[in-house]
């Protein structure tokens, strides 16, 4: 499965009224050109994407919160995955696209090419729905089921290192990450009918 | 030993003033200095209390939070800063993102503690470098306004801000009890 694949079939399922985290890299354009809208948090850190979903699944329950993870952002930060399975919360799924790879610096391996198995690892720190995808179908069919159960979930999509897709420069992701946070928080504004950061106060 | 389970004065204001400036998300890795806080936070249904393995784990919970609308704040020792360090800096830096955090000053003067040296010692060289706004919180009756005006200042600098708990503010260690 060719990560573009993963992310047109989350394009399917994910719609406005979600929020997401995305980890920086090449999903960054891809989710770019797929998102519904500004919902999407591009989160310019690696090992802070799935604990800033989790900022966000804690704070709005009533709504479902993703995370597209990596497999280097993943194993920069694996003590999350002990939290997230302390905590459990049932609006949170988190996707890994493991490629085994660091693509974006030229291609060496990350420890999930060699032993390193993300999903168990998520088990065992005490997170529920671990479950592995190597096909697209699987990964669609997983990806469902985990947005809807009302459980949290976590799912390690299994993809191809060496992406085939490439987007030509008028469509990669064009924001930097203060415009990045703007748009979310003016959509996070909208959507849930609060103010997050009104302007100066008079005086 | 087994750890007291008296709530001290301290603690008691701290999460008052959690309440009152409207905080519902505390992120933490516990700690001895501010240990009565952790405890009162665990119990308390008003709060979602969010203990962490490590805390670089802290900025992005916060951050989720106020993405959120909510207010969260990070609490941990201030050898912690030097865990999270990068995180912070990114979300400064990346992101301008608004992060309140509250340290225990381990390294006090008169720390008997030689592995707590290190804690004072390299705490406002890392803050200054980050460029991230402090104050040092030791009377109890500035516990309050502190928490108060932290919120008020990172959120209108979009800017993490840090606030440093001593003297009537932490737990005594009992070799200071004197």
């Amino acid at each position: 499965m060719q990560r573009i694949e993963a992310i047109r079939h989350m394009a399917q399922v994910v719609t406005q009224d979600d929020l997401l985290t995305t980890s920086i890299g090449q999903t960054w354009d891809d989710w770019w050109n797929y998102k519904p809208a500004d919902n999407t948090f591009f989160t310019g850190i690696l090992g802070s994407v799935t604990t800033t979903a989790l900022g966000l699944a804690v704070s709005l329950p009533h709504r479902r919160i993703i995370a597209i993870e990596s497999d280097g952002s993943v194993l920069l930060n694996t003590g999350v995955m002990c939290t997230l399975g302390k905590e459990r919360p049932p609006n949170l799924t988190v996707v890994v696209m493991d490629n085994g790879i660091y693509e974006n610096i030229g291609g060496p391996p990350t420890h999930t090419s060699a032993n390193t198995d993300l999903a168990k690892m998520a088990e065992g720190a005490g997170c529920l729905n671990c479950a592995t995808a190597r096909e697209a179908d699987e990964f669609d069919r997983q990806f469902r089921r985990m947005l809807d159960d009302g459980q949290m979930g976590y799912l390690v999509a299994k993809i191809e290192p060496w992406a085939k897709h490439k987007w030509e420069w008028k469509d990669r992701k064009a924001t930097d990450g203060v415009e990045d946070k703007y748009r979310f928080l003016r959509y996070v504004e909208k959507l849930e009918g609060v103010v997050i950061h009104p302007g100066a106060v008079q005086n | 030993m087994e750890p007291s389970t008296q709530t001290p004065r301290y603690a008691q204001m701290f999460v008052e003033g959690l309440k009152e400036a409207n905080v519902t998300v505390v992120a933490a890795l516990p700690e001895s200095l501010l240990a009565g806080v952790y405890r009162l936070c665990a119990k308390d249904n008003a709060l979602r209390y969010i203990p962490v393995t490590n805390e670089a784990e802290l900025p992005g919970i916060c951050a989720g939070a106020y993405l959120a609308g909510k207010k969260g704040i990070m609490v941990m020792e201030n050898s912690g800063l030097r865990q999270a360090c990068e995180p912070i800096a990114r979300f400064a830096y990346c992101h301008a993102m608004p992060l309140v955090m509250a340290m225990s000053f381990r390294g006090e003067w008169g720390e008997r503690n030689w592995w707590g040296h290190n804690h004072a010692q390299t705490m406002e060289p890392i803050l200054n470098a980050l460029r991230i706004p402090f104050r040092f919180i030791a009377r109890l009756e500035d516990i309050k306004p502190a928490i108060r005006k932290a919120y008020y200042h990172a959120d209108s600098s979009s800017w993490p801000v840090a606030m440093v708990f001593t003297g009537e503010c932490v737990e005594v260690p009992a070799y200071a009890k004197d």
